[in-house]
């Protein structure tokens, strides 16, 4: 693990990736208690401030601080958001190597049903699964995972398909050992570095999906201060400050390339060839 | 004298990388002249490679050059960027190693020889059409009016290499490098390329530089021969000088690696046993599925036969060699009796009957090991040596057996590995040790047969022996049985008891080693024994 991150530094995408998921992360953890203000306190003579010493990030259109929010949102979104790329990358990465490892009939069977739940949009497959489980952040979770499974189960079968061809697997195979034991022990580990690559690209992708969610008023609820839900919220009144949409916005853009810088380094340090 | 053509002096090329120069070839002096072949041997890693593209002015930003390379006087590196590319291809020509990749797919056959000519010779695109099918019937293509016309899928790979060699001598160069061209090819198209080769130099003239991992080819077609080990020259001259006198030490053991199929490394007559360890009864492959939907619509059976029928058996502690080309379903016959593959028909093992992959069950797993041709993909890369060791100690010990690392030790040093290689990754080993690892596997269930599907054909000349010397000498130990596959004829040669000869799927010849050289034999195996190189001894 020392080594993994050692690895990692030592390219600069890994760690800018680095510096930017740490500093989320610290987020995460602190941000309630660093936060300057209290993210509910309206202050109706306050509304639509651009940036100044006491408000940092300005205040939205109820006159709440915008930084105080953000910081205390952090929670909600990333964490979510990780949570459930997490999950549907797991079910993803586990279906597409055991499709791949089968091959044939089952195979077919496995992908065309994949093939058929992609075909709906992912945003349509959340709403569906959230509606059928009922409102709630686990259920939102739940659903963003399920709708990033078939993606993942593609990318995964396609790398895992070349993988089942190299003859460490026909070994063992010869060798008489179990499904599980080459899916899980031969094939997962050496198809883990495009999985991840493509998980930190989804992390960005998650965090839009639960604004949408919230937007559409079946995530996060308001005064809940979602980073998304804050952009939803901002839009409206964007000619009045533009700074309230800003601000939520680089702060989704923020963890979509630290995330995705972080899925750089991460593939050059677990490739041991490098 | 002739006149000299090509004249390397005191040639150096190191490339730059993030740790550092790393020298690729060192002082290499050497001269051409007009009508020789010289003939650069060297293993894989040696720089020969890395010379044919020095010569042809085609290196990466990270070269770093010294001394001199010169075509008639001409300093190829001083020349400029455009008179480089007025001499690629008219003054120098090039034939690479695999002509399914140095022909463009895309583009019909005749296109790409005309290319040439129109770009170097001035000629119209009419002319160069009518000149390329010249060109064609003169490398010995039957149908050149129609070769032209065709697309590289749909020509033969000897057909392909025909197709280069005559774009390399398209514009009467001066010299031509020639990196493996055999190499990719079957034994007895190869056979025929070299022929020509032999006869479009002797009648042009031109200056070859002919690179080669194979001493006994080289034997056959150099006048001169230099021998470069890891970037030095280390011996050149006169073909049969070098052969009969090698001075330096490492010519001598590359000259002691080759394999001869005189010099045997096993006992004749293999065991007194009568009863057959395993025997192969009718055994047929056939590759893709049977298509359920073209069934119903009455459609032709597409499936693909990769053995017909295939009879043979294998006494305890004998080496059997499988030879045949590439597809003639060698390796297909391995796949079957390791279970990676369905067949139709029986294998009986020790008495018992397994007529399908439901048969095989842990006991005869454990009696029957294969090792794969590419140690590179045969060993997991995410996986310590001692893990990828451990797991048929885990499947097949006995309980209560140690699975230790001292037992895996034990497995190393079986191998002449030290047993510190445990910790290691494959990627951390070279290609003989990771294939020495794969052989450790295959013997840690102490199987009864192991088959080797081409386990050398990845490995070096010196590699190779060394290799080779292991497994006669496991099999003494144990007196495991071995299904040798492999496409050299003298390597099988001198190690296997008796050979099968298989051709397109089908099992064509099973003789005793001694029957080779004088019993009735099938006109195929008559062929691919004809197309052998003899050994580089001769002189």
């Amino acid at each position: 693990m020392i080594e993994i991150l050692r690895r990692m530094l030592r390219s600069p995408q890994g760690a800018l990736g680095l510096v930017i998921v740490g500093l989320i992360l610290l987020v995460v953890i602190a941000g309630p208690w660093v936060a300057p203000q209290d993210p509910e306190k309206m202050a109706p003579l306050m509304r639509y401030k651009p940036p100044s010493a006491q408000f940092w990030l300005g205040t939205d259109q109820y006159g709440r601080d915008i930084l105080s929010r953000l910081l205390h949102g952090a929670r909600a979104t990333v964490v979510m958001a990780v949570l459930a790329t997490a999950l549907g990358t797991l079910v993803g990465a586990v279906i597409g190597t055991v499709s791949a490892f089968l091959g044939g009939r089952s195979d077919e069977a496995i992908m065309r049903t994949v093939d058929a739940i992609m075909s709906i949009p992912s945003l349509l497959l959340a709403l569906l699964i959230v509606n059928l489980l009922g409102k709630s952040s686990l259920n939102a979770l739940l659903a963003i995972a399920l709708a990033f499974a078939p993606g993942m189960a593609r990318v995964t079968r396609s790398v895992a398909l070349s993988v089942r061809k190299q003859d460490y697997v026909n070994a063992a195979v010869a060798r008489g050992e179990s499904a599980a034991f080459i899916v899980g022990r031969e094939m997962l580990p050496n198809v883990v570095a495009p999985i991840i690559v493509e998980m930190t690209i989804r992390v960005a992708f998650a965090v839009m999906l639960f604004a949408t969610l919230s937007f559409l008023g079946l995530g996060a609820q308001p005064p809940a201060s979602e980073w998304g839900l804050m952009v939803s919220e901002a839009r409206r009144f964007m000619h009045l400050s533009a700074w309230m949409i800003l601000w939520p916005s680089l702060a989704i853009a923020l963890v979509a390339i630290g995330f995705n810088l972080l899925g750089d380094g991460l593939r050059d340090a677990l490739n041991p060839r490098t | 004298m002739s006149e000299t053509i090509l004249d390397i002096a005191g040639y150096g090329l190191d490339y730059a990388t993030p740790t550092g120069f790393m020298r690729a070839l060192d002082d290499v002096t050497l001269q051409v002249a007009k009508g020789e072949v010289l003939g650069l041997v060297g293993e894989s890693g040696s720089g020969k490679t890395s010379l044919a593209w020095a010569i042809m002015r085609y290196l990466p930003a990270s070269a770093r050059e010294a001394g001199a390379i010169r075509l008639t006087g001409q300093d190829l590196l001083k020349a400029s960027e455009a008179e480089i590319e007025a001499i690629r291809g008219k003054r120098i020509g090039m034939v690479f190693q695999d002509p399914s990749t140095s022909l463009n797919p895309t583009l019909p056959l005749g296109e790409q020889l005309a290319e040439v000519l129109v770009r170097h010779r001035g000629l119209t695109r009419k002319q160069a059409w009518a000149e390329g099918e010249e060109r064609l019937a003169r490398v010995g293509l039957k149908i050149p009016k129609q070769m032209m016309r065709r697309y590289p899928h749909e020509a033969s790979g000897g057909e392909k290499q025909r197709v280069v060699i005559a774009t390399a001598f398209a514009c009467q160069p001066e010299c031509i490098i020639f990196d493996e061209p055999t190499t990719a090819l079957d034994v007895i198209t190869a056979r025929q390329i070299l022929d020509l080769f032999k006869e479009l130099q002797a009648e042009t003239g031109v200056a070859s530089l002919y690179i080669s991992h194979d001493l006994a080819l080289v034997s056959q077609i150099a006048t001169k021969v230099a021998v470069i080990h890891r970037g030095r020259i280390v011996e050149e001259g006169a073909l049969g000088e070098v052969f009969a006198r090698p001075q330096d030490a490492y010519t001598r053991k590359l000259l002691a690696a080759v394999p001869r199929p005189d010099r045997r490394l096993v006992e004749t007559s293999a065991t007194e046993a009568t009863k057959p360890l395993v025997e192969v009864e009718k055994v047929s492959v056939l590759y893709g599925r049977k298509p359920f939907l073209g069934a119903l619509l009455g459609r032709a059976n597409t499936q693909f036969t990769g053995n017909r029928e295939v009879s043979l058996s294998v006494m305890p502690g004998e080496i059997l060699g499988i030879v045949g080309e590439s597809g003639s379903g060698k390796s297909t016959l391995a796949k079957a009796m390791t279970g990676l593959n369905r067949f139709e028909g029986e294998i009986r093992f020790a008495g018992r009957r397994i007529t399908g992959l439901g048969d095989m069950d842990r006991a005869y797993r454990r009696d029957v090991q294969i090792i794969f041709q590419h140690p590179d993909s045969s060993l997991n890369p995410r996986q310590r040596i001692r893990e990828i060791l451990s797991r048929p100690l885990a499947l097949y010990g006995e309980p209560g057996s140690r699975r230790d690392a001292a037992a895996i030790g034990e497995l190393l040093e079986q191998v002449r590995l030290p047993a510190a290689y445990a910790e290691r990754y494959p990627h951390q080993l070279s290609g003989g040790e990771k294939q020495r690892v794969a052989i450790a596997r295959a013997f840690a269930s102490k199987p009864r047969l192991v088959i080797c599907d081409e386990i050398t054909s990845a490995l070096d000349v010196s590699v190779q022996a060394s290799v080779v010397e292991l497994l006669v000498d496991l099999q003494k130990r144990f007196g495991t049985a071995y299904l040798f596959i492999t496409h050299d004829l003298n390597l099988v040669r001198q190690i296997a008891h008796r050979i099968a000869v298989m051709y397109r799927g089908d099992l064509v010849d099973l003789v005793d080693i001694a029957a080779l050289s004088t019993g009735p034999l099938h006109p195929y195996t008559q062929s691919l024994l004809e197309a052998v190189p003899a050994p580089a001894t001769a002189a």
